[in-house]
């Protein structure tokens, strides 16, 4: 595991304006870079195993290929005019000061190749336009930098022409992939997908046991059996999770909510071996083909399964791929269910019922969490939950007040569209990036520092696996408690009311005396 | 990060990945393990053996290594609920027990968003 | 000799702004945008897409939120530009519409806040560290450009006056191809050499922001991708019927 280099103390740095501009400091950050993927984890996705011998040539035939096939790069490429507005915006240059972490700068990287080799003014007066040819030392500064980029979309929000970053570094890793520079975490991941279905290589038998053994521990704590089942022919609604929530923590205790919640609308459901995972790593190395492949997963394990409706668990970029592309790279899905939204949320799943009163219940179970919300960046911006815009921002908060009695927000340049990334996002998530991971989570922890000390605020909750991880890796450093992340439906399942259970009896029961004696 | 590229002891050389996973899990003894542990600034006790084992037997049977819930249960059956609770594994492997104990057990790392 | 060079100069000016604009829009129009990524909130109908879109060009909405010096020094140069182009139709037109001739001295006005606006950004490239970082010679070329043009213009009007008229009847002459000699001033003949840079210089530079915007897929597109089906012919490869 990479260390965090020893000149930054968290600890010391917690306290502060989550978005302090720093001191630029050249070069911060030029030795941080991903594993680089092996010869096999290259292939299992269709790219050369290793650098291609005319890899400068390939890499410009691609960025052709591209720029052909994608309008957004295109005219993100020609439009900067260097305003300097996103300078400013990037977590990750909050936390290291390395200028090429400042999203125009990131931008320039695979800009000046584009002015070189496919602009009029790059080709003749380079030197002026700040064209530049694509050398190996160019190479190596986008595999460092453009693996510095979560594809958060922060920067997008404030740049007058839209410019998404996330789109630039998309292209520059399909870019390095296809000359055989692939990034090991990725990739092997993706190869995982394709062999065994999920992300973590949970194989079919590994998630039954693990399934049962949770139904066991629910039925332990509440008496009632509530079920969560797998490859369920006819079920009407398929779930997909990410596969952190067969195996991690505070993933698996939102697993658990939503089975409770599930069993309490009286819904047939099911999860399925087959598209065990909602994560869609294909998105983070910008790799159509790859997202596609994963994407028609869930196509196929719906329509195998004959389900009428599909409902995702909380992962944040699944969320943007499920709303966003899923129909594009997987549609049409003209055989679910018309009357209900494809794909659904579970957030909007659960508010439905909220809203219906449908569910009961003891939020005083909860009382020992005093929270706050952390809005993943792909929820936040690049999809939406319900019918309104920014249901996003407002869903999961429903349902927290709904199960908590503690609820604050942080600071609001902090949050909803301007939410900062955890830092470990689009890709990110590898222990040797852990100083990256850290340091990007600065502005972020002292936002969460800020309403701990303001309001005794103990707990963050999230609606994405990668943050989930990320937090409970990165809270202690800056000297919070490692279980102070929490999933939003593990706050459900501490406080619903299943009936018949335990909870529900007890709960009116000390409810009952003040009517009786009325 | 180890600079080596495998682990030697008695006369065993095993190969292993740029954060010190076994490359091939069936070279795995339990001195290979005192070994790993020691470059994690590990010493192996009794404890720690108990989660190793039951790592390994896991794996054996399910090709995965358990969820951390499934490991906590676990071990609270064997040691009860004050020495088998979370924060206790994580005294024993303070990177994690899922990723370090795997790491010693001669397993393959858990990948995702774990 | 200098009103045949000039006509010759503007009729190639015009032809590579308009053509090299007409080109790139095309480029722009015909490159597909495979995937739905508007930056959300969005509006969720095409109306309010159009009125995402109004706010941006003509309040800089999302400039706003980040930067508010930047904001307003680049709002007052726009604005002020665009006033001031509004202002020179009266050497295209004849006659001149009566809203043209009413605007003349907000036009001047503005003159003067273009120029103002312009300095200010120039100011922040040189003065801010981080946006010193990111520029390049020809973004200090362009604000040079800009800046000497209004300065050039203005000097007609307050240092050495030109004659107008004849200034006119030469731009009535181009475009009715019936060429009327330009006068030989100096600042006159600067100024017009300048804005003929700045239309050859439009097509090739990140002066393509103004047509770019239009063509943002994350400003453009509306958030319906529940509700309507996204899909780009031809894109995408058929999907694999396992």
């Amino acid at each position: 595991m990479a260390a965090v280099s020893s000149d930054f103390k968290p600890k010391e740095r917690v306290v502060g304006d989550p978005i302090e501009i720093p001191q630029i400091a050249c070069g911060a950050m030029a030795e941080s870079k991903p594993f680089v993927a092996k010869a096999d984890h290259n292939e299992k996705l269709g790219f050369p195993g290793e650098l291609v011998e005319d890899w400068h040539d390939k890499a410009i035939f691609r960025l052709g290929e591209l720029l052909e096939n994608n309008r957004a790069l295109r005219v993100y490429l020609d439009s900067c005019v260097k305003c300097g507005a996103c300078t400013d915006k990037c977590h990750y240059f909050m936390g290291t000061g390395d200028p090429k972490n400042m999203p125009v700068a990131r931008q320039d990287l695979l800009r000046k190749v584009y002015r070189r080799h496919f602009t009029w003014a790059g080709k003749v007066v380079p030197w002026l336009v700040g064209a530049e040819d694509l050398t190996k030392e160019v190479l190596d500064d986008w595999y460092s930098y453009f693996h510095q980029c979560s594809q958060c979309r922060r920067c997008s929000v404030f740049c007058p022409y839209g410019i998404d970053t996330a789109e630039i570094s998309m292209a520059a890793r399909d870019i390095m992939d296809t000359i055989g520079v692939g990034q090991k975490y990725c990739n092997e991941i993706i190869g995982k997908v394709f062999n065994i279905g999920n992300n973590l290589g949970l194989p079919p038998k590994a998630l039954k046991n693990t399934l049962e053994g949770l139904e066991e521990e629910i039925e332990e704590e509440t008496g009632v059996p509530v079920k969560l089942p797998l490859d369920v022919q006819g079920a009407d609604i398929l779930l997909v999770t990410p596969s952190a929530d067969f195996f991690a923590s505070p993933h698996m205790e939102g697993l658990i909510g939503y089975a409770k919640v599930l069993h309490e609308a009286g819904v047939s459901w099911t999860l399925s071996t087959y598209a065990s995972e909602a994560a869609n790593f294909g998105m983070f190395v910008g790799s159509q083909e790859n997202m596609q492949k994963v994407a028609q997963r869930i196509a196929k394990a719906a329509r195998d399964l004959g389900v009428k409706r599909l409902v995702f668990g909380e992962c944040g970029h699944a969320w943007r791929v499920a709303y966003s592309f899923l129909d594009t790279l997987a549609g049409p899905f003209d055989f679910l269910d018309p009357n209900y939204p494809v794909p659904q949320h579970i957030c909007e799943f659960t508010n439905d019922l909220i809203e219906k009163g449908k569910l009961r219940f003891d939020r005083s179970k909860n009382d020992e969490f005093r929270l706050t919300f952390h809005d993943s960046c792909n929820v936040a911006r690049a999809s939406r939950m319900g019918d309104k815009p920014g249901g996003q921002f407002e869903i999961p908060r429903a349902i927290l007040r709904a199960t908590c009695n503690h609820f604050f927000d942080m600071a609001p340049e902090t949050i909803h569209e301007k939410t900062l990334c955890c830092g470990g996002g689009g890709g990110l998530l590898t222990d040797e990036l852990m100083d990256v991971r850290v340091k990007g989570a600065q502005p972020r922890m002292r936002a969460l520092k800020e309403v701990a000390d303001e309001h005794g605020v103990t707990h963050m909750a999230a609606i994405c696996a990668i943050c989930k991880a990320q937090f409970s890796k990165i809270l202690p450093q800056y000297g919070f408690e490692m279980d102070g992340i929490v999933s939003v439906h593990q706050m459900v399942s501490n406080a619903i009311l299943l009936t018949g259970s335990t909870q529900a009896e007890e709960f009116d029961a000390q409810h009952r005396p003040a009517d009786a004696t009325a | 990060m180890s600079t080596m590229t495998a682990y030697e002891i008695n006369g065993l050389v095993a190969e292993h990945d740029e954060e010190g996973y076994l490359k091939d899990i069936g070279q795995w003894t339990p001195e290979l393990a005192e070994l790993i542990a020691k470059s994690e600034q590990i010493d192996m006790t009794p404890d720690h053996w108990e989660v190793v084992n039951f790592l390994r037997e896991y794996y054996e049977e399910y090709q995965i290594a358990p969820a951390v819930r499934i490991l906590v249960k676990e071990m609270t059956k064997k040691f009860g609920k004050e020495k088998g609770d979370q924060k206790a594994l994580y005294a024993l492997f303070p990177y994690g027990p899922a990723k370090q104990a795997c790491k010693i057990a001669g397993l393959p790392k858990p990948t995702g968003c774990v | 000799m200098l009103t045949a060079i000039f006509a010759i100069l503007f009729y190639l000016a015009a032809a590579i702004l308009l053509v090299g604009l007409a080109l790139r829009i095309r480029l722009y129009a015909k490159t597909p945008a495979p995937l739905k990524i508007p930056t959300t909130p969005a509006p969720i109908t095409r109306g309010g897409v159009v009125l995402r879109m109004a706010r941006e060009v003509t309040l800089f909405e999302s400039l706003f939120k980040s930067n508010k010096w930047t904001w307003a020094f680049g709002w007052v140069f726009h604005v002020s530009l665009a006033v001031v182009l509004f202002r020179h139709l009266r050497y295209f037109l004849q006659p001149v519409p009566e809203i043209v001739a009413i605007m003349q001295p907000v036009g001047v006005l503005a003159g003067f806040s273009m120029v103002a606006g312009l300095l200010a950004l120039w100011g922040r490239r040189l003065v801010v560290e981080r946006v010193r970082y990111i520029t390049g010679p020809s973004d200090h070329l362009m604000l040079a450009l800009l800046v000497m043009i209004g300065i050039s213009g203005l000097s007609m009007k307050f240092v050495a006056h030109t004659d107008i008229v004849a200034v006119k009847a030469f731009f009535l002459g181009l475009m009715y191809f019936d060429w009327k000699p330009l006068p030989s001033d100096i600042n006159l003949l600067v100024h017009l050499s300048l804005v003929l840079t700045l239309m050859i210089v439009f097509p090739f530079s990140k002066l393509l922001h103004a047509p770019g915007v239009f063509f943002s897929p994350t400003r453009n597109q509306a958030d319906d991708s529940r509700e309507r089906r996204y899909a780009p012919r031809g894109l995408l490869k058929p999907q694999a019927k396992a």
